[in-house]
């Protein structure tokens, strides 16, 4: 009953530990471990239910490019993500470095409302956003709706006030007295923002990149409404697929998981990569893919 | 959005309080010129993306606006309350509110004492933790898309999951994806899914105990049922509290993991918040009834919130959510 751990941070008694591990890990990982095995069984068999395929068909993943025109996704997926994401930390930088070292009116609010926005409904945000840029289509001749730079547009309503607020979590923690060697050398302001605080903060900035990249990757709601066949995104590309695959169409269940599977590994692998800023980014700012 | 959640917290940071003037009198005034325009980018556009856009929803929600009205939005007719009376009385609204919380309310309670005994399970040192903590994030870290599509393949009435239950000699033909089964089916999914957020906020509620703290309790012999009860929990209350806060927070906003695998119409049972304000505006293109729902929606996420900073700001200790 009264079991002493050598090492005193472990609480549970090993032999529970054990079973517990194993059991969350099987938990967690063998649909994961299924999802990969049926991308490489054939369609007919996914769609039939089977648990263990009759031959490997590694042609899902020759033939999926084209059945989910995969490619064009994956571009549409990566351009909006991308840009949103430089977009949102670039200007980010800016913001939180006068968020972090002066006082100014209206400074509080400012941070207190970039970690508020972070949980408005998308739903709130994507109504307007739809309205005005299909009104700007009667009101000045452009087209906003199915474009990318619309899609950039409202990707940057959640990339930015996470990026900033990943930016100013990690200007805080960046001595001033750096700056202020550089200020009595006879920098400006500004040269040494370029010069000493930039250079510093890029883990923070990789940090703020990959977790708005991911946000956006990770989008499906936006991406429905305000893409056309031609800039879809790959979550859109995926959904629409299973959906039509009930319609009546021939169920490409292998083709799609392994589609699946192409999506997520970039994404899995950028998160166990900077996993370790996880927890920071979580407790700090807030992320979810 | 749905994919993002925050730190609810607005505590005062008392270091930042504190007007920061380095070494103020050691520079002639003309370099203390701060370059505040660097706040305009990002400051602009976020007032751009979403000051703006929120006022319009606002707005929207008083007007009569459909798929004709919507381009000349500003010509269209204002109706004063009637959206909302409309989503309080025909729209489902109520129905929509009252399975959003149930369903965000059950999966963050069913996900926290696995994600607890999770992070308990990796707090203490041993060969091959890494992989193990790497384990735990993988469903976590899936695109909620490519989560949806996976269940939504095996759930299929011919699907591996039948088919398994059917091989075990737990009956093969359950309906997972329509009726009411649907809203169990969701929590399920979501659990799997998000467990892993509680999981990395108990965890770092976990790095934060002392040492000593660990020690004395291993010293007292208490039992690991005590330890964890009487020393561990209380100490991780506040990330702890947070975290539930934020996953209620985020599950009451997922659109796409029901999206994905029920597609729209959903079934009633899951026809959540943000399914039934996506299917009234975008499919029966009623925007201005749609946008009055959204406000809705944030008015009901805004209780918990309120709720939860009245109650860190009267116990709190200062450390506690700056992890």
């Amino acid at each position: 009953m009264t079991w002493k751990p050598r090492d005193p941070q472990e609480v549970l008694p090993p032999r529970l530990r054990g079973v517990a591990i194993t059991l969350i890990s099987a938990f967690a990982l063998l649909p994961v471990l299924f999802m990969v095995l049926m991308s490489l069984t054939p369609d007919n068999e996914v769609a039939a239910g089977t648990l263990w395929p009759s031959r490997f068909a590694f042609s899902n993943y020759a033939n999926m490019w084209h059945t989910v025109s995969l490619g064009p996704g994956l571009g549409n997926s990566l351009i909006a993500a991308v840009t949103a994401a430089v977009i949102a930390t670039a200007l980010a930088v800016g913001a939180a470095y006068c968020l972090t070292r002066f006082t100014f009116p209206g400074r509080r609010i400012f941070l207190t409302s970039l970690v508020m926005v972070q949980s408005l409904p998308g739903t709130l945000l994507i109504l307007p956003l739809f309205m005005v840029f299909s009104s700007i289509g009667s009101y000045l001749g452009l087209t906003v709706v199915g474009t990318r730079g619309g899609l950039i547009i409202t990707y940057l309503t959640f990339a930015l006030p996470l990026a900033t607020w990943v930016m100013v979590t990690y200007l805080r923690k960046i001595p001033e007295s750096l700056e202020e060697a550089g200020l009595v050398d006879g920098l400006t302001r500004f040269g040494t923002l370029w010069r000493i605080t930039v250079p510093l903060s890029w883990p923070g900035m990789t940090v703020a990149l990959v977790f708005s990249f991911l946000l956006g990757w990770n989008d499906v709601l936006f991406a429905s409404i305000l893409t056309q066949p031609g800039t879809r995104t790959v979550g859109v590309q995926l959904q629409i697929l299973g959906l039509a695959a009930e319609g009546g169409a021939i169920p490409l269940y292998g083709q799609l998981l392994g589609a699946s599977v192409v999506s997520a590994v970039p994404v899995v692998l950028l998160y166990l990569f900077f996993q370790r800023y996880l927890v920071g980014g979580l407790t700090s700012g807030g992320v979810k893919g | 959005m749905g994919k993002t959640t925050a730190v609810a917290t607005t505590r005062p940071q008392p270091p930042e309080s504190a007007p920061r003037i380095p070494g103020a009198a050691a520079r002639p005034p003309r370099r203390e010129r701060r370059p505040l325009w660097l706040m305009l980018p990002a400051g602009s556009l976020l007032v751009l993306v979403i000051l703006v856009p929120f006022m319009l929803a606002l707005w929207m929600s008083f007007l009569e606006l459909d798929q004709y009205t919507l381009r000349q939005w500003i010509q269209a007719p204002l109706v004063g309350l009637a959206n909302y009376a409309e989503a309080l009385n025909t729209s489902g609204l109520l129905h929509s509110i009252w399975a959003s919380t149930a369903f965000s309310v059950l999966t963050t309670l069913i996900a926290a004492p696995l994600g607890i005994l999770a992070a308990l399970t990796v707090n203490g040192r041993f060969r091959g933790r890494g992989a193990v903590r790497s384990i735990y994030l993988v469903p976590y870290v899936l695109p909620s898309f490519v989560t949806g599509t996976l269940w939504r393949i095996v759930l299929q009435p011919a699907g591996a999951v039948n088919h398994l239950l059917g091989d075990l000699g737990l009956g093969g033909d359950k309906q997972w994806l329509i009726g009411g089964q649907s809203f169990w089916t969701l929590v399920g999914v979501d659990v799997w899914a998000s467990w892993a957020f509680i999981y990395l906020m108990a965890l770092s509620g976990l790095q934060t105990i002392s040492r000593e703290l660990y020690e004395a309790a291993a010293l007292d012999g208490t039992g690991w049922w005590q330890r964890i009860r009487y020393v561990v929990l209380p100490q991780i209350k506040g990330p702890l509290s947070l975290g539930l806060l934020l996953a209620t927070l985020h599950h009451f906003n997922n659109f796409t993991l029901p999206f994905v695998l029920f597609g729209m119409p959903a079934p009633d049972a899951v026809n959540l918040l943000p399914m039934n304000i996506y299917q009234t505006s975008f499919q029966s293109f009623r925007f201005g009834l749609g946008a009055a729902m959204s406000v809705v929606t944030l008015i009901i996420m805004t209780i918990p919130a309120v709720a939860y900073l009245r109650s860190s700001r009267l116990d709190a200790s200062p450390q506690e959510v700056e992890a």
